[in-house]
C-alpha cells in the first residue's frame, strides 16, 4: 500500500503541492493530471524519493520514506519522462546491462519474456532503428526488471502512435490486475487517464480537469 | 565488480577501434616519433670516405674512433670509388689513410700520414680534418710517451722491461678507465650530464607521457556521455549508485591503461633499451593512477563534449610545454623550486612514484562523490 499523507513542497515561498493526502491500494492504478507546472512530476519525484518533500510522510508498505529511503527505492520502478536507455545498444543489451545494476537477477529468457509481454519483440536490433513507441516499452521494461510493487510513470506514452500507446496501457492493467502492483500514472491525455485509472488525482486549481472526469463518471482522489 | 566488468565490456564492443587506438596511440607514437627523428639524426650525419691502403692495427682503430665519433658517418670504400662519391657529393670529404701509417707512428713520425680530399661543397671538412689530426696525434702521443717510459725503464736499470706493445696497451687500458679524453660539459656545480653517444633527440617515456595524457582524457569522454543520457534517475533504484558505477568504471578504465602500459614498458625496454626494473614499474602504476584520477575529477566539470575535446587538447599541449617533458625547463626549475612541486608529472619524469598528485586529485573526487550525494538522502 501505497500511503501519501500531508506531503508538501515549497521553492522559498512559493508553494508547488500543500498538504497532499491519499491512499493507494494493491492492484490499484491511480492517475495524476493537472494543468503545466502544477506540480504532477513534482509529486510524482518525491514518492520516487527523487525530491525530498518540505513536510509530510510517505511510506510504501508501511515503510516511511524518512527512515527506510534506501529500502522504499527497492519497491520503486521508475519511468522517467525522457528514454533512458542506450541507444547505440540492441534491447538485449540494454536489458542485460541493467540487469547487471538490478537488486534481482534475471534470466536471459526472463529478460527477454519481459520484452515480449509488452509487444517489444526486436530483442537483438538496436535501439537507435527502433519507432519511438518500442522505445517507450523498453524504457518501461528496464524499469521492471526489479519487480518493483509501486510503479511510477511520468508521461510515459508522450509522443507515440495509438498501438504503441494501447498496447502500454494493456500491458499497466495486466500487472495491476495479475501482479497487484501499484501504479501511479501521469499523463496529459485525459481519454488515456480515463481508460486505464481506476481512480484520478487532480492537482491544481483548475476546474477543467475535474470536470471532465466527473462527466467521465471517474472517481476523483479527494485531499 | 564483474557486473561493472560486464557492463563495460558491452560498451567497449561497440567502440573498439577507437579503444583500441587511443591506447596504442601512445606507444606508436613513441615508437614511430623516436625512430623518425633517429632517421633524420642519421641521415644529418656528415658522410665522409675512408680509405685504408694498409690494413694494421693502429690504421683500423683510427677508422673505429672516427666511426664512434657523433654526427660522423664513416663510410670504408676504395680510393676510386671514395673518389667517385666525393666528386658527386655523396660524400663531404675523403680521407686515406696511406701504407706505412703504423710503421711511421711506431716511429714517431707525423708527416703525411694521412691524404685528404675535398670538394667546393665540403662544409665540414675543417673540423672533421681538426677531429681526425687529434686521433692521429693521440696515437704519435701516445707512441713518444711509451718510447719515454721504455727510456726511462731502462736509464733506472728496471727488472720487468715493458714492450713498446705492452706500454701502448696499459696506455689505452687507462684511457678508458679513466675517460681521458671524453669532455662532458655542465654549469658550474651541477652533476655533469651523462654523454650517451646513442641519445635520441627525445626520451621516450616523456614522449609517452604527452601522448598518454591526450589518451586518457580522449578516452574518459565516456563520463561526459553517460552522465548527459538521462540515466541518473534510474540508477537511484539500482543496488549500484551511479557515482558508485562512474568510480567503478574509472577503476576498469584504469586497469586497462595498466595493461597497455606495461606493454609499453617492454616494447621500450626491447626497441629503446629503457630500464626494466620494479621500481620503474611502481612509478608508471602511480603515474596511471594520478593520471587517470586527475582526468577524471577534470571531466567531471565538462558537460559538453566538444568543448572538453578543445580543452583537453589546449592541456595536452600545455602539459607537454612546462612539464619538462619535451622542453627543459632546469633553468626555470631551478630557480622557481615550487615549479616541481606543483607540476603533477615531474615525479614520473624523475623515474618517482606520483602520490603527492594523485592523493590530491582523490581528494576532489571525495569531496565531489560526498557533495552531491545529500542531494538524494
Amino acid at each position: 500500500m501505497l500511503e501519501v499523507n500531508a506531503l508538501s513542497k515549497k521553492y522559498g515561498k512559493k508553494t508547488i503541492l500543500n498538504e497532499i493526502s491519499f491512499r493507494v491500494e494493491k492492484g490499484e492504478i491511480i492517475g495524476l493530471v493537472g494543468e503545466n507546472g502544477a506540480g504532477k512530476s513534482t509529486l510524482l519525484n518525491m514518492i520516487a524519493t527523487l525530491q525530498q518533500p518540505t513536510d509530510g510522510h510517505l511510506a510504501i508498505n508501511g515503510l516511511d520514506y524518512k527512515k527506510h529511503y534506501k529500502s522504499l527505492r527497492k519497491l520503486i520502478g521508475y519511468v522517467p519522462q525522457d528514454i533512458a536507455v542506450w541507444e547505440d545498444f540492441s534491447v538485449k543489451e540494454n536489458m542485460l546491462f541493467f540487469e547487471k545494476l538490478s537488486w534481482k537477477r534475471k534470466t536471459n529468457e526472463e529478460l527477454r519474456k519481459l520484452c515480449t509481454d509488452m509487444e517489444l519483440d526486436k530483442w537483438e536490433v538496436p535501439v537507435k532503428t527502433l519507432s519511438g513507441g518500442m522505445k517507450r516499452k523498453l524504457n518501461l521494461a528496464i524499469s521492471l526488471i526489479h519487480d518493483p510493487v509501486v510503479l511510477l510513470l511520468d508521461e510515459p506514452t508522450v509522443g507515440i502512435d495509438l498501438k504503441s500507446r494501447m498496447e502500454i496501457g494493456n500491458y499497466l492493467k495486466d500487472q495491476a490486475l495479475q501482479n497487484e502492483k501499484i501504479i501511479v500514472y501521469t499523463s496529459h491525455d485525459m481519454d488515456e487517464i480515463i481508460s486505464l485509472c481506476d481512480r484520478v488525482l487532480c492537482i491544481g486549481e483548475d476546474p477543467f480537469y475535474d470536470n471532465i472526469l466527473k462527466k467521465a463518471g471517474k472517481e476523483i482522489v479527494s485531499f | 565488480m564483474i557486473s561493472i566488468l560486464k557492463m563495460r565490456l558491452l560498451h567497449w564492443k561497440k567502440q573498439v577501434f577507437s579503444l583500441l587506438f587511443w591506447l596504442l596511440l601512445p606507444i606508436i607514437a613513441t615508437l614511430f616519433i623516436i625512430n623518425f627523428t633517429s632517421t633524420v639524426q642519421e641521415e644529418s650525419e656528415i658522410p665522409v670516405g675512408v680509405v685504408l691502403e694498409e690494413e694494421s692495427q693502429l690504421a683500423n682503430e683510427l677508422v673505429e674512433s672516427i666511426n664512434e665519433t657523433n654526427f660522423i658517418r664513416a663510410e670504408e670504400m676504395s680510393e676510386k670509388d671514395a673518389l667517385h662519391s666525393l666528386e658527386t657529393h655523396e660524400l663531404d670529404s675523403v680521407f686515406i689513410i696511406r701504407e706505412g701509417y703504423q710503421e711511421q707512428i711506431v716511429n714517431g713520425s707525423r708527416n703525411r700520414l694521412l691524404l685528404s680530399y675535398q670538394s667546393d661543397l665540403s662544409f665540414a671538412y675543417t673540423p672533421v680534418s681538426e677531429m681526425i689530426i687529434s686521433y692521429v696525434q693521440q696515437d704519435t702521443g701516445r707512441s713518444k710517451a711509451a718510447y719515454t717510459v721504455m727510456e726511462l725503464s731502462e736509464g733506472y736499470q728496471q727488472k720487468d722491461n715493458w714492450t713498446w706493445e705492452e706500454v701502448i696497451a696499459k696506455s689505452k687500458e687507462i684511457e678508458e678507465e679513466e675517460n681521458l679524453l671524453q669532455s662532458v660539459f655542465s654549469f658550474s656545480g651541477d652533476a655533469p650530464a651523462s654523454a650517451d653517444e646513442n641519445a635520441s633527440l627525445f626520451d621516450p617515456w616523456s614522449l609517452w607521457m604527452i601522448f598518454s595524457i591526450l589518451a586518457a582524457f580522449l578516452l574518459f569522454d565516456w563520463l561526459i556521455k553517460e552522465r548527459k543520457n538521462n540515466l541518473y534517475p534510474r540508477f537511484i533504484f539500482f543496488r549500484i549508485s551511479f557515482k558508485i558505477y562512474l568510480i567503478l568504471n574509472a577503476y576498469i578504465y584504469t586497469l586497462l591503461f595498466l595493461v597497455f602500459d606495461v606493454v609499453a614498458l617492454f616494447m621500450f625496454h626491447i626497441f629503446f633499451d629503457e630500464e626494466l626494473s620494479w621500481h620503474f614499474l611502481f612509478s608508471l602504476i602511480t603515474y596511471r593512477f594520478m593520471l587517470n584520477a586527475g582526468v577524471f575529477a577534470f571531466t567531471l566539470l565538462f558537460r559538453n563534449v566538444s568543448l572538453f575535446y578543445t580543452v583537453s587538447f589546449a592541456l595536452t599541449l600545455l602539459s607537454a610545454i612546462i612539464s619538462g617533458a619535451i622542453l627543459p625547463v632546469e633553468g626555470l626549475t631551478d630557480r622557481f623550486f615550487w615549479m616541481e612541486l606543483v607540476n603533477p608529472f615531474s615525479s614520473f619524469l624523475n623515474g618517482e612514484m606520483s602520490l603527492l598528485w594523485f592523493v590530491i586529485f582523490l581528494i576532489f573526487i571525495f569531496i565531489w562523490f560526498f557533495r552531491k550525494e545529500k542531494q538524494y538522502a
